[in-house]
């Protein structure tokens, strides 16, 4: 009896070993998966913050372009989105992500790549109102078309970047995209991109969303894409340019690097926002004068023969007029774009008065 | 058979036996893996401060970043380029308004719990503007408004004061001081 109850102790033993060994690796497993899992996401809070801060820091360091190695990104997808002036961006299929409903940024829907490009302009209505914020990636392609100066100038200051100038017909119909992730193409003239003509045939490999087309014309922006028969699309309605026309200007240049209609709208709204309050810095309220303006006439109010008075607040187009039509026009286009017209003419009149200002002298102007 | 009966104990005593080495073994398992768990949330709490104070400290450099460069402030002749830290003083009393009134509904997304204050050094020293004031604070249930953050972390920064109030540019020196509180 006695050795076939010890065989029977031995066996029950092991398999009490056995399933408490079992037991004990199923914990340390669980607790590995729940640890990769939570470092994963860890990982992926941590990338965007580290976004966050790249984007405040190239936002406030105008005109200075970044190039930033994300090679340890690679196989993640950056979004970038804009709605009900809230923008957001994250990596696609996690939930990090951050919302910014302040600052403008001009990306493509996704990026997916080793290098990102920061870069950032400042938006000037006349006076500067915010810097807008240029994300793009070295995998991203521009193709620009045209023989204006402004093809030259987008030429010339994105050095650096993925951009191609093209100016025949016969180049832009060969364009290959290579190992590129998407491709833009800029058409500077308004003439080649045009709902329903052919995408170039190289280009026609890529998916719908990759091959996209952004066309200027009569001081308004038209966003393409391709479609399923492989020909141009146009996206929208066109959003009206609100600039002054400059050198390096930034609501050009946005148009460029974002992604559709909507996403420009979108910005450019957290722009227009800005602009009202700064409107209120120079101007005080519609109903309640005050700011930097009623300061100047308070000192001028008390010089009557000065000079300064008469471009402040005597002549026709004066200072304190187009000032009062600047806040006006700035509340009317955030509400209405087809109003914006009239936004750029006041900020026309704008910086004419204040030009005019400056122009005598020894008067304090107002930006 | 009496000498057998006392080398080998009865069955039932080396069960208990069994089953108390095995409670023992279960015992001191469930004792390290205790000790385990307590260490590892030790570390994770200090390292938890640890990244808030980096947090923190990166929040307080951001804002006083976005502070130097706002359009709202800058020292602007024109179309030329802002002149580098400089605050307008014309703007900034007239910023004041502004931001306070929209502290809620803008201003807060920017700087969020902030305090930025800008001191005059020379040649006034005793003139200072609140730019922007908000605390992180709870109401108790007696109705008391109480601060409710933990840390407070300044930073300074030297800054130039454009005064264009007497008619022309005059140039006054002093400091901008952003406190943020988590």
């Amino acid at each position: 009896m006695t050795p076939k109850q010890g065989q029977v102790e031995v066996t029950f033993n092991w398999v009490y070993v056995l399933i408490a060994g079992a037991v004990i690796l199923l914990f340390f497993i669980g607790l590995v998966v729940r640890q990769k899992a939570v470092s994963e996401e860890q990982l992926s809070i941590e990338v965007v913050r580290i976004m966050e801060s790249i984007f405040t820091g190239a936002g406030v360091s105008e005109k200075t372009k970044n190039f930033i190695d994300i090679s340890g990104l690679a196989e993640y997808t950056l979004y970038f989105g804009c709605s009900n002036e809230v923008g957001e961006y994250g990596i696609l299929g996690t939930s990090a992500r951050a919302e910014n409903a302040i600052d403008p940024f001009f990306a493509p829907k996704e990026i997916k790549a080793s290098q990102l490009i920061v870069w950032s302009l400042p938006y000037r209505l006349p006076f500067k109102v915010i810097d807008f914020l240029f994300i793009t990636s070295s995998n991203t392609q521009y193709i620009v078309l045209g023989e204006v100066p402004f093809a030259t100038e987008f030429v010339n200051s994105t050095q650096g970047f993925n951009v191609q100038h093209l100016v025949s017909r016969q180049e832009y119909e060969q364009i290959d995209p290579g190992h590129n992730f998407q491709v833009r193409i800029i058409d500077t003239v308004g003439t080649t991109l045009t709902a329903g003509s052919g995408v170039p045939l190289l280009l026609q490999s890529l998916g719908n969303e990759r091959v996209t087309g952004v066309s200027f014309g009569q001081g308004a922006v038209t966003y393409y894409s391709k479609n399923n028969e492989n020909k141009w699309e146009q996206q929208g309605a066109a959003v009206p340019m609100v600039s002054l026309d400059e050198e390096r200007d930034a609501a050009k240049y946005a148009a460029i690097f974002v992604a559709d209609a909507d996403m420009y709208r979108c910005n450019l709204k957290k722009a227009f926002r800005r602009l009202e309050l700064i409107n209120e810095v120079y101007g005080g309220k519609e109903n309640e004068p005050g700011g930097k303006i009623q300061q100047l006439l308070n000192y001028y109010g008390g010089h009557p023969e000065s000079l300064c008075k008469n471009p402040l607040v005597e002549r026709q187009d004066n200072l304190v007029t187009a000032l009062a039509s600047h806040q006006r026009n700035a509340a009317a286009c955030r509400l209405d774009a087809s109003t914006c017209t009239n936004l750029i003419a006041s900020a026309r009149a704008l910086r004419t008065a204040n030009k005019a200002l400056a122009e005598l002298g020894d008067c304090i102007t107002l930006y | 058979m009496k000498k057998d009966r006392m080398e080998t104990p009865p069955l039932r005593k080396r069960g208990q036996l069994h089953i108390t080495e095995t409670i023992a073994v279960l015992f001191i398992f469930f004792v390290l893996v205790f000790f385990g768990l307590l260490f590892y949330s030790k570390y994770q709490k200090i390292s938890l401060a640890e990244k808030q104070e980096e947090l923190l400290g990166e929040r307080a450099m951001e804002t006083t970043l976005k502070t130097l460069f706002l359009p709202e402030l800058g020292c602007s002749k024109g179309e030329a380029e802002q002149e580098d830290n400089c605050i307008d003083l014309m703007k900034l009393e007239a910023a004041q308004k502004t931001f306070s009134e929209h502290i809620n509904d803008y201003y807060f997304g920017i700087f969020s719990y902030a305090n930025i204050t800008v001191q005059e050094l020379y040649p006034d020293s005793a003139r200072s503007w609140t730019l922007y004031d908000k605390l992180k604070t709870k109401t108790l249930e007696d109705g008391t408004v109480v601060k409710d953050w933990e840390r407070k972390e300044p930073t300074y920064f030297v800054v130039t004061l454009r005064d264009e109030s007497q008619g022309r540019v005059q140039y006054r020196f002093g400091y901008i001081v952003v406190e943020v509180y988590s």
